[in-house]
This record gives structure tokens, C-alpha cells and sequence, in this order.
């Protein structure tokens, strides 16, 4: 648990978030791109749990669907997912080993993403295969530079 | 389980994360068929998507950056030859235009010698692309132009080249557009060259598009242009949005494999148009009309030697 947060960085991040999840992107690329909320999601339960909760993760995912034209709540409900999961293990995690963070990385992201397909699916979306995992392979290998990054940022203006 | 428990009394929040899931978990549940099943949260989206505006611009902002560099570091003499660019092509443009007037006037004097309406020049007002949506499984784009300045769900969007897709949602700033290569959109065409008429779907891949349920027998060859037919009253009529690529015949199938690859350069076009219907045609609430009348002008259109 970082001693101090910064406020101001974590809204600075959670709009360059959802800026990064609507921009311009090569075309063949767009499979591959992270999940940068779900990251986010992560992170800041990761490290703040007790300011950072579901509801709040439920608030975000609620404008990614928005941003997305997904039937509000559906990543509403996976971003609270990832909260919740987070909150449940952030005590092990804390211990665990930069790679090792990154597989729980994309587990989790891996969950978020597949609980996000299942229901569109279910709403009459298209199959895609196995395909919607790779942003959670994508961010899980970002992972570490965002998170050095954020702490970095975190310690300088907490 | 002791273990457990006197670690949930050293962490603030014990048994709250599962309350609050479940909480989150009913509240989504009843939000996605709230949204999905009966449609009933059109308003609610439409204020957040117009508080979300400004991710909108910061997602444009690098762009624009670099639009203005561009700008300050253009030359005099490029600018006065990209000036005389344009003009010769506006004088070029223009002729054209001269001539499309003198036979739009002499169209509507015919049609109207064959008691039909006029065909009225639908209106346009000019956006810009300024984002795609996050998920790839879907060919979405955001365009600059939102309620605020009358975009309505339903209208059409074209390209320099051709017909790029449908306004899906408005917020008030923005809108969102269904581009025709996306696997749930269809476009009512027909062949300029005989006036043959097809469905053309999106299959998902942004270079080619699925025309379907054509006869074996049917008339149509590579390289033919297809044209939005205007049935449907979605789409105007007339715009270009297609070229047939390749045709597959298998036997014993009643129908031709055919693809083609759309005209408007769907992940390549930055600025679009919006087309409005002409004053007095709104298709928002089409009944206020005689509905009789345009079903007589279908007919009479799809007729080879009018369509051109």
C-alpha cells in the first residue's frame, strides 16, 4: 500500500485511460490494444484499496460503455469484477514478484474481458473465438511500466 | 477460518466488498435489459456520452497538434500552389456542376411530365472523425457533429467517394456512426448498370462487403457499380457505395458467392458528410405524407434506362 496517493493523478489517468481506449489506432493493430481502464481498475484498487472500491470501478465502466455503445452495465459489471477480485487477493499480491503480478494481470483482465464477451453473446453479438483475450495479454505486458510509472508519479505528488 | 476473520478486522473493509458486488451485479443486471432488451435508456446514455465530450476532444487533441505544426511550418510557396491546386480543380468542379443543374432542371421537367415528384438535392453539413470505438469487433466511428447541430439517428454519412455508414447515437456534441463493413449492417443497392437490386451486409472486415441472395442467373459482373437503391427509406438514393470484386458461382447452390469492396475509404476518410433529407421529406415521422406516392416512384426508378 503507497503511504500517499494523488488525486490529481489518478483522474489524469483514468481520463488518459479512456482517451487511449477511443483513439485512433491502426486498423490491424486494434485487436491487440489494451484494456487501458481495466488497467487502471487495477491499479488504483491494487494499491488503495480502501479509497478505491467497486462502486467506483462500476462508475468507470459504466462510461467505457458508454464510449463503446455496449448495453450500459456490461463493462460496468466486469470493471466491478475486477475490483472485487483485486480487493479479495490485494493482500498476496502485494508479495508476489513483478512476472508473477503480471500473470494475475491477465487472469483477472482475462475474467473481465470473457465475462464482457459471454454477455454479448448472449445478447446476440458475434462469436470471435478466443481471439478477445489478447488485450488481456497486451496489458498484462504493459503492466509493469504502467505501474512503475503511476508509482513514480504517485510518490513525487502524493 | 479464525485466520480469516481476524484478518477481515485489521482491513478496513471486511464483508462490504461482497455486499456491494451483489449490489453492482442486481444494479447491471437490471441497467443491461433495461438497455438491451427494451431500449429504455437512450436519454441516460446520451447525458453521459455529452459529458464524455471533452475524452472525445483530448482523443483528437494529438491530431490537431500536429495539423497546426504542420501549419506553421508550411512554406509560402506550397500554400500558393496548393491554392492553385484547388482552384483548377474548383473550376473543374464547377463546370460540372453547371452541367449537373441544367439536367437535375431537365430531370424534374421530365418526371414531371410523368406525374411523378420531384427529386429534391438532399443537404449536407461537413464533420470529422474524431474517434473509433474501443472494441474491434465493431466498425463504429465518432463524428464531430451531435444533436446540437441536428444530426438525427438514422441519417446517412458519406465520404468524398462514397456511402460510409449510419448515424447509430447522438449525444450533443457527438454521434456515433455504424460503418457499412460492420458485420450488423445491411444497405439496400442496386446495380447502376441494370438497376438490379440486392442486399450488400458488412462481414466485419473493413475491405470487403457480402452481396447476398443473388440469383444464379442474375445479371451481374465484376466491376460493377453498386448504388444505395433508396428502398428501405433509409438511405438516400443514388450514392455510390460499392464495387464488385469477385463473383463465385457453386453449383448446386440457388445463389452467387459475391463480394465487394466498398467505395468510401472507410479507415482512411477524416472528414465526412452528413445528409440531411430534403425540407418537407423528413422520414422521422414519414406518415405526416402521403405514403402512396414515393411506393409509385420506386417502381417507376428501378426502371434501367432511369436510374442512370
Amino acid at each position: 500500500m503507497l503511504s500517499v496517493i494523488s488525486y490529481p493523478v489518478f483522474a489524469l489517468s483514468v481520463v488518459l485511460s479512456l482517451v487511449l481506449s477511443i483513439s485512433l489506432f491502426p486498423i490491424g493493430w486494434f485487436e491487440f490494444r489494451p484494456e487501458w481502464l481495466g488497467l487502471m481498475v487495477f491499479y488504483w484498487t491494487f494499491r488503495a484499496p480502501a479509497q478505491f472500491g467497486i462502486l467506483l470501478a462500476w462508475c468507470l465502466g459504466l462510461s467505457l460503455d458508454v464510449l463503446e455503445a455496449t448495453p450500459l452495465g456490461v463493462n460496468g459489471l466486469a470493471m466491478a469484477l475486477i475490483a472485487f477480485l483485486v480487493l479479495t487477493i490485494h493482500q498476496r499480491l502485494r508479495m508476489y514478484p513483478m512476472p508473477q503480478q503480471c500473470l494475475m494481470v491477465f487472469l483477472l483482465l482475462g475474467i473481465n474481458q470473457m465475462l464482457v464477451h459471454f454477455i454479448k453473446q448472449m445478447l446476440g453479438g458475434e462469436d470471435a473465438g478466443f481471439s478477445y483475450l489478447w488485450p488481456a495479454l497486451t496489458s498484462a505486458l504493459v503492466w509493469p511500466v504502467v505501474c512503475v510509472l503511476l508509482d513514480n508519479l504517485n510518490r513525487k505528488l502524493g | 477460518m479464525a485466520g480469516v476473520a481476524a484478518i477481515k478486522t485489521i482491513f478496513v473493509q471486511g464483508p462490504v466488498p461482497g455486499l456491494r458486488l451483489l449490489l453492482v451485479i442486481v444494479l447491471s443486471a437490471v441497467l443491461i435489459v433495461a438497455d438491451a432488451r427494451f431500449d429504455k435508456l437512450t436519454s441516460v446514455r446520451s447525458v453521459i456520452g455529452t459529458g464524455l465530450a471533452p475524452v472525445h476532444w483530448f482523443g483528437n487533441a494529438p491530431y490537431e497538434l500536429q495539423n497546426w505544426i504542420e501549419g506553421l511550418f508550411t512554406t509560402r510557396d506550397d500554400l500558393l500552389a496548393e491554392n492553385e491546386d484547388l482552384n483548377a480543380r474548383l473550376l473543374i468542379l464547377e463546370r460540372r456542376a453547371l452541367k449537373y443543374a441544367a439536367l437535375a432542371s431537365e430531370n424534374n421537367e421530365l418526371r414531371r411530365l410523368m406525374n411523378s415528384s420531384e427529386v429534391l438535392d438532399d443537404r449536407v453539413i461537413v464533420g470529422e472523425i474524431v474517434g473509433v470505438s474501443p472494441d474491434p469487433f465493431s466498425h463504429e466511428v465518432i463524428i464531430n457533429k451531435g444533436s446540437r447541430d441536428g444530426v438525427t439517428v438514422g441519417q446517412a454519412i458519406l465520404d468524398a467517394h462514397g456511402l460510409m455508414g449510419q448515424v447509430q447515437q447522438t449525444s450533443s456534441f457527438t454521434s456515433r456512426v455504424l460503418l457499412v463493413s460492420d458485420s450488423s449492417h445491411a444497405v439496400p443497392v442496386e446495380v447502376v448498370r441494370n438497376g438490379l437490386r440486392a442486399i450488400l451486409l458488412g462481414n466485419g472486415d473493413i475491405n470487403a462487403l457480402e452481396l447476398v441472395h443473388v440469383p444464379d442467373t442474375a445479371d451481374i459482373r465484376e466491376g460493377d457499380l453498386l448504388v444505395s437503391s433508396g428502398l428501405g427509406g433509409r438511405f438516400p438514393k443514388g450514392y455510390p457505395v460499392a464495387e464488385v470484386e469477385n463473383i463465385t458461382k457453386e453449383s448446386g447452390e440457388p445463389f452467387v458467392n459475391i463480394e465487394a469492396t466498398p467505395k468510401a475509404r472507410l479507415n482512411q476518410s477524416r472528414l465526412v458528410l452528413v445528409v440531411f433529407p430534403p425540407d418537407g421529406e423528413e422520414d422521422e415521422d414519414g406518415n405526416e405524407h402521403g405514403q402512396d406516392e414515393p411506393a409509385v416512384n420506386v417502381g417507376i426508378e428501378t426502371d434501367p434506362d432511369e436510374v442512370r
